[in-house]
């Protein structure tokens, strides 16, 4: 009995002296973000020179980040597409509410462009609002535009 | 008994597992319905009257109207401007054919034409969305045969695309 304490003791307390700091430094993050679909209505370029969508809902949670940066980005799968035809992704901006955390920007299929950024935890689950826009041209075909986009919330 | 306390305590520190980063993706839709306008830069055309051996053509007044075209369509799409007037013109009973009217144009896609009573005629053709604009100049067919009167007719301009 005694030579079985012996065997398994030590190994479990060197489990808990290399897990611990892992587990200590590892961030909880969680994102939602509705709709699913984000719909931005048609409208008479005259008469509405700018089109938008109705707001989205994100709700995000940042927990065990000690003083650690967070960044919620955004990138897009292409341009706009609509059969053959396309409208540049970089057309479509957005403005994203409460500032801070979040900022307001422009959509990129190259590269990620923050949607928000902080410091530390976000103890509670917390709700920003985006809202895209779109220059609305007589030039463009008519049509039903669509992308994804991929939201990305993350810690070092 | 150590065992015991031992495997508690692991339990109590573990905790949920991390997360690494999350990701959300969401569709964005963007519904851009065909829409068409048309300004002229007066509604109103005056011929002035003249001597038809001096002046066979009487140019309006003023003598040319811009027309601005703007349609949002279908890729590819055909795009036309017609004009067709509600009648001869007309001076109580009298008449005279609206055919008397003609008018040159400049501009892409704008073409001259004579209307034709009953009939729309092609004042531009395009493709595609955008904004045109051109000018259409008319003057009247004046010939000593048209009994004297104050002629008006009312002319139609139709922007569409099938």
């Amino acid at each position: 009995m005694s030579a079985r304490r012996g065997g398994i003791g030590p190994g479990l307390a060197l489990c808990m002296l290399f897990g611990l700091p892992a587990i200590a430094s590892a961030q909880r993050l969680d994102l939602a973000i509705t709709p699913a679909t984000i719909v931005i209505p048609t409208g008479d370029p005259d008469l509405v020179p700018v089109v938008s969508s109705t707001p989205a809902t994100i709700e995000y949670r940042v927990r065990q980040n000690n003083n650690n940066p967070w960044t919620l980005t955004v990138l897009a799968g292409g341009d706009l597409v609509s059969g053959a035809a396309s409208i540049a992704i970089s057309e479509m901006t957005w403005v994203a509410t409460p500032s801070p955390p979040f900022r307001n920007g422009t959509l990129s299929s190259a590269s990620a462009q923050t949607v928000a950024a902080g410091v530390g935890n976000v103890a509670n689950t917390s709700r920003g609002s985006i809202t895209f826009r779109l220059t609305n041209s007589w030039t463009y075909d008519a049509g039903i535009y669509t992308q994804s986009l991929l939201f990305t919330l993350s810690a070092p | 008994m150590w065992l015991e306390i031992l495997l508690v305590g692991v339990l109590l520190t573990q905790g949920p597992p991390p997360s690494g980063p999350q990701n959300a993706t969401v569709t964005l839709s963007v519904n851009l319905g065909s829409h068409a306008r048309l300004s002229m830069s007066s509604t109103g055309l005056v011929f002035p009257d003249a001597d038809p051996d001096l002046v066979p053509f009487v140019a309006a007044v003023p003598a040319a109207i811009t027309v601005t075209a703007k349609t949002r369509t279908t890729r590819n799409n055909q795009v036309l401007l017609t004009v067709q007037p509600s009648g001869d013109l007309r001076s109580g009973l009298l008449t005279i054919p609206a055919a008397m009217l003609r008018w040159t144009a400049n501009g892409t896609g704008l073409v001259a034409g004579t209307l034709v009573t009953g009939s729309n005629q092609v004042v531009a053709s395009w493709t595609s969305s955008g904004v045109r604009t051109g000018t259409q100049s008319f003057v009247f067919e004046n010939r000593w045969t048209h009994p004297p009167g104050t002629y008006s007719v009312t002319l139609v301009y139709t922007l569409s695309s099938p």
